[in-house]
Order: structure tokens, then C-alpha cells, then sequence
């Protein structure tokens, strides 16, 4: 039987939108692989990455859409704003129905039944399905090395079900699952799972890194960078959740510039070649996790010993990038530099009668 | 149709279930193969395994992190116009049960080996039926071989009827664990020209290709989802047509004619008949023929494919007899026989008859144990009694365990 | 069989096992509109940059800095052009009150607008054709008179407009104060004759040695004009009145420079040259004094301080670069010396802030000093000389009374720039005359047309403020400096101080705008929608688009736009293009089974390009 050799594509890397002092984005494809008329949220931050995501990985490509809120809100009666293919799979199938995906090409290809450039497969799970259901079959994925790219787009819960604590929602963090009470003042008390660096650690010959909606051109150079890489990747992408997180609107871009200048979300690559960590991602400056964390109702509830512990938190995520510590940052550690949160009198109250 | 090929390469080999089912798997040229390992039916993917590195089968070769994934990884690749081979065992089985409903439902014909093995507690490696059976309603085609033989006809007829249009449904091809998986008979591979003409490519009409796209499973309001069911349910009644002519075809390219429903072994004057499936039937035959001997008009019917269950079929052959002893081989804990699940089925199938045969339920060759002649002429007895009385004793026996 | 006989009702066909076929790029996926989410909407509204507002005669600034940044370097010049007949001279004169109002000034460093904007005129100056053209011929015939920043700013706008103009000029060589107020170091002749060529090559005749009052008359100018425009400027200097003012050596500003830029100077300085004033006039004097031989130059000011001084700051430092020194808080009373200045007496003097008397207050009390010099040049304003003119047009101050449109009465008479002068009784800066000069034409243009005047009006609220901006997209960047000639050597020449800006430079510059409350077509909405609902045909300044159906009024987008042009409008506001829906989503009967057959023909239709 002839084998024909697969052709696999290499996507440019954008330039950075700040050329010198001009902020200019660069040049996109025209092609809109997600179209509106979807359910999402107003503002949703996932939704952001997905067109962010698509945009950059462009039409060839096929999605693969675990159960979460890319699912149920993005596809909702038989509708889609998919305009490349995509696929449902249950909520622990992430890595292996990408996998499915990505072996049946290199099958089809190599056996003349498919005739094309090996499409870029994307798998979009949310972080229920990456951190916790899903993990082991998006690990066997990244394992066997298919070559496909893996997303997270961490919310840092589960959304659509109706807010509950997932193990990527932070310490300190109000769900559903996990709410304040006068037990439990400060409502999640786990931290959460270092889900990128249990990936990077577990699979060194990925290309994994982390980004945020913050920062859209990195963000598509990720996906790039992860699609370029012949083997299988892993991306951790902070979207925030209006609904969940309990801030206006407008701020979905913003926070997700705060929670990386905070020290909450680090953000950096793995590079499988060299096998180490690249952290020369550098916010515009650094800031207390207080900046963060009083724009967003679920940490509306918060004492001064709970800011400080995710200041202490947030310092160790520095102190692991190598970044030097402005005393500042350090002093806001101590539970004495710290007041509760404005609303931290009423939320005890407010969550019992719920 | 086109007369039998010629037959230059066919060829007999004396090999196991597991292997036979390996061997159809690559005559069927299949692209994307999944496994996780479990007792028994692993022999099957570990021959796979062996083919793919010898370069006999280009195929992606998988091994999954679980059966679940194995499932969902079968899922993909099927979505995405692959042909696809898994299978698995026991537990195994269980373990990807999520994936059942969601591969029908979307219509991926995703072909599932099973060599069956009780499930836990404790760990036993021997085989039952409940593996797959607790799946029965989930949309896949299902049926079991009783030889190696047979199990390699049934892989290539599954994926000729899952494909066909009229229905994309997956398949399970079932096989008891080791009386079928791991014992050896005289298989005969066919030759791949033969193969050629019976099967053509898998070709989905609405693959996950970026030339076509399309989204695969939306979301739908709830008035949406009887319309799908009731379509997934033309489909599975709609394929026992099909079942019938890729049966006719097999016996014209391939010189072997099974019948697709059941397979009635002396029931000519038969008076009393056993209903069963699967690997036993071997046994069953011998221990017949030994009653006929002794003039027990007791004859074998068995069901050869359980979805799409064939009621009228059943109905119309059951009906002919006084006495039905139904050989369970999984369980059924607190159902209508308090035994097994197969007795709720014939007996649903034989109500609309004027004419009632009656209906016992065994429980034999639970856990793995060989049903022996011995319980055979035990279960005969059982059946001639109620013949006597006209009516049965209770009804489910668990054998070997009553006098 | 349990389906015999089944049969799924229209309203309720959906497509094989739900597999939806994808939807267009270009409608979305019409059978979800979002839109009746929204309560607020984005809208595109870009607002008045203050460098804009700022500027004397409103170039669009943010405008073609961004031409600029994106290399389109002849559009840019185009734009400049449409209000500034000589980015060549302003880009080397202005006093630049754009840079004074630019937002940038409040975040790290204001642009340097200035040095772009001669950038942009000495690429015009080397062009072989101006992109400017003529306006299609109206037949009617205007006369300007004076050849100086307005004169000069209304014949060139007249001109675009259709006029046929005549210019009468005074002098010799047309230019106006271009010429006999700047110093060439500042302002070389050859790109202001340059400049003038081009408005001749505009179809503008100028006629020079041509003087009102002498040459032409009122009547003359009336009977042979469709109308005029007055722009003769402030040309007699005015006196400190100090004693002895009238001996040799004592010199005044205008014509002191006048003369050297007319090539008609014979003065000879002396060793110690005093200049009496403190505004840009004997900042300039006090510099080309250093030029032509002084070896010690002081200025002595009223002011008691550089601060009060009414002149341009960074032409005070480069002043003081160059080694003049200052002398504040004096006033001179007399000139000493026998027929030939020797010394100054000077008193110690503020400013009493007086209005319409005098607004000095001389110190008498205290003792006199005695200031040795060889020369002194006066340079404190100039007044008009309007003999010519009928009095009922003329004013107090002795300038032109003109109406609020520039207008003299309801003659078909316009006067504009110094001569004007009914603004802040401050002499105007050459980019002020030329948008008076500008203003009047137009508004000349509407009078002879028949049009209604209406005076320009800018709403203060869509100036933009540096607070509706997003200053994150903006990291702090220094501003790009241009080369001077270092101090020491610009006594012994006449060559340009500040150099001019090179590409690579004027691009960095220009990159540093951040085109306040202007699309830039940075692409920011575009990427950040979650729909994505803003779409583009091209990518162009504000070609952006907003698919009011599905917007769900997050405002993500206003909120990221870097410059403020997007702006919330609440729902409320629009009566038009909304989505009305009745449930909250709107699937039409049958649409699903239209899906369907969609996803049935999905095999024949073409294969998507990818």
C-alpha cells in the first residue's frame, strides 16, 4: 500500500501589537472560523477565547467541544456558531476524542482516504474537564503525543451547571459548592491545582504554556506556537466568568490583565526543546492581589487574613518565575497591612439566607 | 450481486476468538485501533498489536488511559471518517459505558469487540454475559458468535451493516470470554478480494472534515430529543432489512450461510427446546444429540443477534414448542424472573402468541463455570416435568444448586 | 415494528442525528439574534482630539500622525494641507499649542507635532507638483492684500475654492512676517519662497511694491474686486517712550529683523547689545543679534521673572543656550549718550495688570542704573497703520472693527489676522492668522454665495479626555528630540538651530499619538468581541461596524478601545435597527427542517476553501 507523507501546516507568529510606541494589532486572517449568535454570557471570557483561538488557528481546523459552557451556551437548540467542524464529547473525553480526531487524520492521510494539509485539532475544555473529570484522558493525549492542541479555558469553576467550585477555583473563592459561611469564613479553602505545571512536568515533550484573554496577541501566538509544535500541546488560558466572578461587564479584558500583574495566574511556556521553563512574560507592572480580587463579587466576602493568604499565595507564584519581590508585595502579606473586604460584614448574613 | 471472487489466498488457520477477531479487524482494513488492556479479550488487541509493528495492517494503534477514553477515542476517529476497531471486557466494559448512548445517538459506527467476563466483585476472569448486556439498550447492534469462526463473520458483517446508510449505528460483536476467546477451532481467512467485494470503504455522509463543516451534537431544546430518538429507533428497526441481505451476500461471496436471528439446531419434532446464546451452544449440541439418543425430544434455539431483538421471529419459533428453558448467562438481581434478562425478552416476545409455550429461566455458566452435559440433561429433566404438569415448577433454577 | 407509521411533524424536522451544518461567515448564525440582550449599545462617535481643538487653524493632527505612522506619508500631507497652506513654516515657526493640549503631555511627554508637521512640509516642499489643485473657476475675483500668514492662508483657501485671487504686497518679496519677522536660523528664505511659488503655482497672482492707500484705493479695491481681504498685519513699532529713543544705535525689533530678512539691513552691531522686551519678538532679536557680531547680549524685561514672559519657552531656552542673559524687572527711561546710545537708564519696574492705561508702574523712587551698551533694540509690539481705511471700520485700538465672521459691516470687505485683532489684544501666532485667514475665506465664500454665516462651534464635551481613554494599551515612551546645533556655533551662522526630523524618526514620533477619541483602526474591538460581532470591510479608520443583532451590550470593547472612540449609548436612545423578540430565543417554525435540508445538499455543495 503506498503511505503518503503528511503535510502539516506552520502558522506565522504575529508581532507584537506594540511596535515601539504605536499599539497597532496585527493583521488577521479574514476568515471567521466562530460566528455570533451564540448564548454565552455577556462579556464571557471563554467566548473571547474562543474567537481569539479560532481566529488565529483559522479554517482548517476542527474543534472538539467537551461538555462545559463552550457547549451548552455556544450551541444551544441546534444551533452553532462553529463555521470550521466541530464535535461534542463528554465532559472527561477532552485528550481522547482529540486524539480519536488526530490519529484518524494521520490514518486517513497516510492512507490516501483524506486529501489535505493535516488539520489543526483543537480541543476546547473547560477547567472542570481539564483539572478534574477529563484529566486523565487529556494527559493520555498529551502522552502519546497526538498532534493536537489542547485548551483549557480556565474559569476557574463550573459555569453553566450553575457555578460550582471546581479544582481550579482559587482559595478564597465563592461558589456554589463552596460557599462562606460562619464556619467557613472564607468560603474555598483549597488552593488550587497547579494544572499547567502538573502538565509541563508530566509531559516535557509538549509545548505547554499558560495565557490570559489579557493578552490577545500572546494568547494567539500560544495557539500558534502550540499548533506549530509537531507532537501535542497544552494551553492554559485564564477567561474570566462574569456570572461566576460577579464584576461589570466590561472588565472581562481587564481582569484578565490584573490577575497576571497580581502574581495569580503566572504566565509562561514550556519549551519541550530545551526542556525548561521560559518566564520572560512581563506584565506592564505588579500589583497586590487586592486589585484583583475587590472587582469581583465572589471574594466579596473576604477578611484581611484571607487577602493576605492570597498574597502569600500569589508571592510564592513570583518568587517560582524568579521575579524579585518589591517590598511592597511582601508587606501585603502581612495580615496586618490588609483590611476586609467592603462587603465582608454582610456576606455571612447574605449567604445563610441563601 | 456479484458471484464468489476467486478464491487464490483463502486459506484455514487454527486460532482462538481473540485472534479471529484480530484477523477480521485487518481484513477489514480498519484505521484506527484503541486498546486498554483487560482480561480476555486483550489477546485480541495484543495480535493487533503485532500486526501493526510487522507492518501487516497500517493502522493508528492506540493504547488508551482507560476504556472510557478507548471509547471516546473510537468516537473521534469515527466522527472524522475513520473505521474504527476496540473492544473490551468485564468492568472494562462498564467503565465506558458514558460513551454508549452518545456513539449511537450521533451515529458513528464504531465497532466494539467484546469477550465477555463476569464483572466485580470479586475479580473473576470468567466470562457472562452481563458485560454487555447491561449495554443492550443503548442503540448498538448486538450479537453473539459461538466460535471463532463465527466471530470473525460477525466483525466483517457488523461493520457492513453498521456502515450501510440506512443505518450508522455502531456495533458490539460479542464472544464468550475463553470458551470462544481463548479456545482454538480452524478458522478460514478469506481471501482480501473477496473481502474488497462484501465490504466497501467507511464513508460517513457528514464527517468532521474542514472542507464540509459541520457541528456534531448541539445542544437541543427538549422538544427536539423525541425526533432524534424516534429516528435512532427507525434506524435500529430498520436495519434488521439490511441484516438480511449483508447475511445473503456473506453466504454468496463467502460460502457460509448463517441465519441472522437464530440458529435452530434439532427442532424438528422437538417438544422442548433451549434458548440461550453464545459459546455454550457447543456444549448444548452435544448433550442433545445425546437425549436424542435416548428419544428427549429436546431441541437448541439460538438467538444469534439480540439488537435489533427479532420478536416475531422469536415468537415464531418459540411458539412451536411445549416447553422453553431460556440459559441465561448474566444477571438480572430482582427482575421478572428474579434470574436473568434474556427470560423478560423471550417471554415478552412469545405474549402476543395464542399459543404460550412454557417459559423457565436457567442460571448456568455463571462466574466463568463450563455448563456440563450433566446440567444440560438436569435443565431437560427440569423442562419435561413442566411439560408433564402444565405448568412450571418456579421460574428461574440456579443450577448445581438444586436437586 | 414499533416506527410503522411514525411521522415527525414539520415544526419538528431536525437535521441527521442533530449534525447542524456550519453557519456563514457573514450573516452568523442567523437563526440565534442576541441583540434584545443588550440595554447599552456601542457606537462609534469619534471625538475632537485636543491638538485638533488646539490647534489655530484646527489641522487634523491626530489625523495625519497616524498617516504618518503607517507610512502614508504624501496622504498625510495632503491632510495637513487642507488647512495649513505652509507645514514648511509652521513646522519650523509654530509656537504649537497643539503639543501644549496634547493628551500624551498629562501621561509622559507631549508629541512633538511640530517636528512631524515640518516633516511632512519639506517632504511637500520637494515634491515636483503640489497634491493641492485649483477649485473648478467661479469667475469672480478677490483680492487679498498683504502676503503674511493670513494674507497668504486665505488667498491660498480662496484659491481652492475657485476664486481668481490677486495679492498686493506691500514689499518687495511677498511673505509678510513670514519673511521680515522670522530669522532665517529659524525660517530659511528659500522655503518660504518655495511655499509662495506654490501658491502661484495655485493660479494666485501676487503683485508686490503694491501698497493700499498709495498704490490702490478703497474704491479701487471695491470697484475692481468681488471682494477683498484685508490682511496688511501691524507694521508700524511701537516706542517705549522712554527719552532720547531717538539717537543713533537705538533699533526696533521688526524692522531690524525685517531688513535682514529683506536682505536690506545696514546696520552694524556693536559689542553689547541690550534688546528692551520679553515676547517672541526680542527672543528672536536678542538671537540674531548674537549673529550679526554681538558679543554680549542682555535682555531686559519688565517681567520679573522667565516664567511671565509672554513668548514661547523653548525658544526662551535655547535663547539662554546661546549665552544671552536676562535682566528682569526694569524698565528703561531713557536712552544716554551724546547722539549715539551709550548707556540705558533703567528703574526697577513691574506690571500693574492695568487694562487701557498704561500697565507698568516705574519704581521713580528708587535709585537709577546706568546700563552700558552699543546698541539697543526695542521690540515691544508693533501698531497698524490704517490711514487709508473709511472710519467708520476703524476701532480704538486702531485696528480694523470687524463682526464675529470677520466680516467689515456688510461690505464684501474681510479682514483678517493682526489687523484684526479682536481677540486677546495679543499679537497673533502665525498658525492663529492662518486660521483666521482660513476662517474668513470660507466665510467669504458663503457671502458671495449667498449662504447664511454660522459661527464654528465645538461642543467642550467631545474634546477628548486623556480619563476616557485606555492608557494600558499605551506603555510610556519617551518623546524623540530633534538634533540642534550646539550653542556655540550658531553665532557665526545663519543655519537652521533645530534639525529636522528624519523618517525613522517623524514614524517613532508619530507613533507615539495616541489618537484621542479617533479610530486608528487598531483592531482592538475587532479582537476582543466575544460575538464576534464587529466586523470590517477593510481595515480602515472607522470602517468598523457593529452587527446590532447579536450584540449583547457587554461594552468589552468600549472599554478596551484604546483611543475612546467607542462611546455606550443606552438602547433607549434608538428607535431603529433593533431586534425585537418576542421569547428569548427566536427559532422560526420549520427552521430546523430547513437545517436539515441544508445538511442533505451539504455533499454537493462546493468544498469550503482551506
Amino acid at each position: 500500500m503506498p503511505v503518503i507523507e503528511v503535510q502539516r501546516q506552520q502558522l506565522p507568529i504575529l508581532d507584537s501589537p506594540n511596535q515601539g510606541a504605536r499599539f497597532y494589532n496585527p493583521d488577521l486572517p479574514s476568515s471567521e472560523p466562530f460566528v455570533p449568535g451564540h448564548r454565552t454570557c455577556a462579556g464571557c471570557g471563554p467566548a473571547i477565547q474562543y474567537r481569539m483561538t479560532s481566529k488565529a488557528s483559522g479554517d482548517n481546523t476542527i474543534l472538539v467541544g467537551p461538555t462545559g459552557c463552550m457547549y451548552v451556551a455556544n450551541s444551544s437548540y441546534l444551533c452553532t456558531p462553529y463555521n470550521v467542524p466541530w464535535a461534542h464529547t463528554q465532559i472527561g473525553s477532552a485528550g481522547s476524542f482529540t486524539a480519536g480526531v488526530a490519529a484518524a487524520y494521520e490514518a486517513m492521510i497516510r492512507k490516501g482516504k483524506w486529501k489535505g494539509t493535516f488539520p489543526n485539532i483543537i480541543c476546547e475544555a473547560g477547567d472542570g474537564s481539564a483539572s478534574d473529570i477529563g484529566l486523565a484522558s487529556i494527559s493520555g493525549a498529551l502522552y502519546r503525543n497526538h498532534d493536537c492542541l489542547i485548551i483549557c479555558y480556565d474559569n476557574e469553576q463550573y459555569a453553566n451547571t450553575g457555578i460550582q467550585a471546581s479544582s481550579r477555583t482559587p482559595y478564597g473563592g465563592m461558589t456554589t459548592f463552596s460557599p462562606p459561611g460562619p464556619k467557613v469564613p472564607e468560603a474555598k479553602t483549597l488552593y488550587p491545582k497547579d494544572l499547567a505545571r502538573m502538565m509541563a512536568a508530566g509531559h516535557p515533550h509538549c509545548y505547554v504554556a499558560t495565557a490570559s484573554v489579557g493578552y490577545p496577541i500572546d494568547l494567539m501566538n500560544k495557539v500558534r506556537k502550540g499548533l506549530n509544535h509537531r507532537g501535542a500541546a497544552y494551553l492554559m488560558v485564564y477567561t474570566p466568568c462574569q456570572k461566576g466572578f460577579v464584576y461589570e461587564t466590561p472588565r472581562s479584558i481587564d481582569l484578565g490583565r490584573l490577575v497576571v500583574e497580581c502574581g495569580l495566574y503566572p504566565i509562561w511556556e514550556w519549551n519541550p526543546e530545551k526542556r525548561a521553563y521560559d518566564y520572560s512574560f512581563r506584565p506592564q507592572s505588579m500589583r497586590p492581589v487586592s486589585d484583583y480580587l475587590k472587582l469581583q463579587g465572589r471574594f466579596g466576602h473576604l477578611h484581611a487574613e484571607h487577602i493576605a493568604n492570597l498574597q502569600k499565595f500569589a508571592n510564592e507564584q513570583w518568587r517560582m518565575m524568579g521575579v524579585e519581590l518589591p517590598e511592597a508585595l511582601s508587606q501585603a502579606a502581612d495580615v496586618k497591612n490588609q483590611v476586609n473586604m467592603a462587603a465582608a460584614a454582610e456576606a455571612e448574613v447574605v449567604a445563610q439566607t441563601l | 450481486m456479484a458471484t464468489t471472487a476467486i478464491s487464490t489466498k483463502k486459506k484455514t488457520v487454527r486460532m482462538n476468538g481473540c485472534v479471529a477477531s484480530a484477523q477480521a479487524a485487518k481484513y477489514a482494513d480498519v484505521d484506527v485501533i484503541t486498546a486498554y488492556p483487560i482480561r480476555p479479550y486483550t489477546a485480541t488487541m495484543m495480535a493487533l498489536a503485532q500486526m501493526v509493528a510487522n507492518g501487516e495492517l497500517d493502522a493508528e494503534y492506540i493504547v488508551a488511559d482507560s476504556e472510557h477514553s478507548q471509547l471516546s477515542i473510537a468516537h473521534g476517529a469515527s466522527s472524522s471518517g475513520a473505521r474504527v476497531f476496540t473492544g473490551s471486557s468485564g468492568v472494562g466494559v462498564q467503565f465506558a459505558y458514558e460513551l454508549y448512548s452518545p456513539i449511537s445517538g450521533s451515529r458513528m459506527p464504531v465497532q466494539m469487540m467484546i469477550a465477555d467476563r463476569t464483572l466485580d466483585p470479586p475479580g473473576d476472569f470468567g466470562s457472562e454475559h452481563t458485560d454487555a448486556l447491561s449495554t443492550r439498550d443503548m442503540g448498538w447492534l448486538m450479537g453473539w458468535a459461538c466460535d471463532a469462526q463465527e466471530a470473525f463473520d460477525n466483525h466483517l458483517m457488523a461493520y457492513r451493516i453498521g456502515e450501510d446508510p440506512r443505518v450508522l449505528l455502531p456495533q458490539m460483536v460479542c464472544q464468550d470470554g475463553f470458551f470462544v476467546s481463548h479456545i482454538t477451532t480452524d478458522v478460514e481467512l478469506p481471501d482480501p478480494g473477496q473481502v474488497k467485494e462484501f465490504l466497501p470503504p467507511y464513508k460517513h455522509p457528514y464527517p468532521l472534515d474542514p472542507r464540509h463543516p459541520v457541528s456534531h451534537g448541539p445542544q437541543i431544546m427538549p422538544e427536539q430529543g423525541p425526533p432524534l430518538q424516534l429516528e435512532r429507533a427507525r434506524a435500529m428497526e430498520g436495519s434488521m432489512t439490511v441484516i438480511e441481505q449483508v447475511h445473503d451476500e456473506f453466504a454468496q461471496i463467502f460460502g457460509r450461510k448463517y441465519d441472522p436471528w437464530v440458529e435452530e439446531f434439532m427442532t424438528d419434532g422437538a417438544e422442548v427446546v433451549f434458548f440461550m446464546q453464545g459459546g455454550h451452544a457447543v456444549t448444548a449440541r452435544f448433550a442433545i444429540q445425546h437425549l436424542r439418543d435416548e428419544g428427549v425430544k429436546v431441541g437448541l434455539v439460538r438467538l444469534r443477534t439480540i439488537r435489533p431483538y427479532p420478536t416475531d421471529r422469536v415468537n415464531k419459533v418459540l411458539s412451536k414448542f411445549k416447553v422453553v428453558g431460556v440459559i441465561e448467562t448474566n444477571m438480572g438481581l430482582g427482575s421478572v424472573s428474579s434470574g436473568g434478562s434474556l427470560y423478560a425478552e423471550a417471554c415478552a416476545a412469545l405474549y402476543e402468541s395464542p399459543q404460550h409455550p412454557l417459559v423457565i429461566s436457567f442460571m448456568a455458566g455463571m462466574g466463568g463455570e463450563a455448563i456440563v452435559l450433566k446440567e444440560f440433561y438436569w435443565m431437560t429433566k427440569k423442562m419435561m416435568e413442566a411439560q408433564k404438569r402444565g405448568k412450571i415448577e418456579k421460574r428461574t433454577h440456579w443450577v448445581g444448586f438444586e436437586e | 415494528m414499533s416506527t410503522k407509521g411514525t411521522h415527525i411533524p414539520d415544526w419538528l424536522t431536525v437535521p441527521f442525528a442533530g449534525i447542524t451544518p456550519a453557519p456563514s461567515q457573514e450573516k452568523g448564525q442567523d437563526l440565534f439574534p442576541t441583540g434584545n440582550w443588550r440595554s447599552i449599545r456601542p457606537v462609534y462617535r469619534d471625538k475632537l482630539p485636543p491638538c485638533n481643538n488646539a490647534c489655530g487653524t484646527n489641522e487634523k493632527i491626530q489625523g495625519y500622525l497616524d498617516l504618518v505612522k503607517r507610512g502614508k506619508y504624501l496622504d498625510a500631507y495632503a491632510l495637513i494641507k487642507e488647512d495649513m497652506p505652509f507645514p514648511s513654516v509652521t513646522g519650523r515657526v509654530c509656537y504649537h499649542p497643539c503639543e501644549q493640549a496634547c493628551n500624551r503631555g498629562q501621561y509622559d511627554e507631549a508629541i512633538s507635532i511640530r517636528a512631524v508637521e515640518r516633516f511632512l512640509g519639506d517632504l511637500g516642499q520637494a515634491l515636483a507638483r503640489d497634491v493641492v489643485k485649483p477649485g473648478k473657476p467661479n469667475g469672480k475675483k478677490v483680492a487679498v492684500v498683504g502676503s503674511g500668514p493670513a494674507g497668504h492662508s486665505a488667498a491660498y483657501q480662496l484659491a481652492r475654492l475657485g476664486y481668481k485671487v490677486t495679492i498686493l504686497e506691500k514689499s518687495p518679496k511677498a511673505g509678510g512676517l513670514n519673511r521680515g519677522g522670522i530669522p532665517d536660523w529659524v525660517l530659511p528664505q528659500r522655503v518660504l519662497d518655495r511655499e509662495i511659488e506654490r501658491l502661484v503655482e495655485l493660479g494666485v497672482t501676487i503683485k508686490t511694491n503694491v501698497e493700499v492707500g498709495k498704490d490702490v484705493t478703497w474704491d479701487g479695491l471695491k470697484k475692481n474686486y468681488d471682494a477683498c481681504v484685508l490682511a496688511v498685519g501691524l507694521t508700524e513699532p511701537n516706542s517705549v517712550r522712554a527719552e532720547g529713543e531717538n539717537k543713533d544705535g537705538v533699533l526696533y525689533g521688526l524692522p531690524f529683523l525685517r531688513d535682514i530678512g529683506m536682505g536690506t539691513s545696514k546696520v552694524k552691531l556693536g559689542a553689547r547689545v541690550a534688546v528692551i522686551g520679553g515676547g517672541n519678538t526680542a527672543i528672536d532679536c536678542a538671537r540674531e543679534a548674537l549673529r550679526q557680531g554681538a558679543v554680549e547680549v542682555t535682555m531686559i524685561t519688565v517681567e520679573s521673572n522667565p516664567e511671565e514672559m509672554p513668548c514661547v519657552p523653548e525658544d526662551l531656552h535655547d535663547m539662554l543656550e546661546e549665552g544671552v542673559e536676562l535682566l528682569h524687572g526694569r524698565a528703561m527711561t531713557a536712552v544716554l549718550g551724546n547722539g549715539r546710545v551709550e548707556a540705558l537708564q533703567l528703574y526697577r519696574a513691574r506690571f500693574s495688570g492695568a487694562i487701557n492705561a498704561s500697565p507698568i508702574t516705574v519704581n521713580r523712587g528708587a535709585p537709577a542704573e546706568r546700563f552700558a551698551v552699543d546698541n539697543v533694540i526695542i521690540a515691544v509690539g508693533q501698531h497698524a497703520s490704517l490711514t487709508w481705511l473709511p472710519k467708520e471700520f476703524k476701532n480704538e485700538r486702531g485696528t480694523i472693527n470687524v463682526d464675529r465672521f470677520g466680516r467689515l459691516g456688510d461690505t464684501n470687505f474681510f479682514a483678517a489676522g493682526d489687523i484684526v485683532q479682536w481677540g486677546s489684544g495679543q499679537p497673533l501666532m502665525v498658525v492663529n492668522a492662518v486660521g483666521d485667514g482660513k476662517r474668513v475665506a470660507f466665510n467669504l465664500d458663503k457671502v458671495l454665495r449667498g449662504e447664511p454665516l454660522e459661527p464654528r462651534k465645538v461642543p467642550v464635551d467631545v474634546i477628548m479626555d486623556l480619563n476616557r481613554m485606555n492608557m494600558t494599551y499605551f506603555p510610556h515612551f519617551p518623546r524623540v528630540r530633534q538634533a540642534m546645533l550646539p550653542p556655540v556655533s550658531r553665532r557665526k551662522t545663519q543655519g537652521e538651530v533645530i534639525q529636522p526630523f528624519t523618517e525613522q524618526q517623524a514614524v517613532e514620533e508619530a507613533s507615539r499619538c495616541f489618537s484621542c477619541g479617533t479610530c486608528n483602526a487598531c483592531d482592538n474591538c475587532y479582537l476582543v468581541c466575544p460575538e464576534p460581532c464587529i466586523v470590517r470591510s477593510a481595515r480602515s479608520n472607522g470602517l468598523y461596524k457593529i452587527l446590532v443583532n447579536y450584540c449583547k451590550g457587554c461594552r468589552v470593547c468600549i472599554e478596551e478601545c484604546p483611543t475612546g472612540c467607542l462611546e455606550g449609548v443606552p438602547e433607549l436612545d434608538f428607535d431603529t435597527g433593533v431586534v425585537r423578540m418576542d421569547t428569548a430565543f427566536a427559532i422560526s417554525p420549520g427552521l430546523h427542517g430547513r437545517q436539515a435540508q441544508e445538511l442533505l445538499n451539504l455533499g454537493s455543495r462546493p468544498a469550503k476553501e482551506i
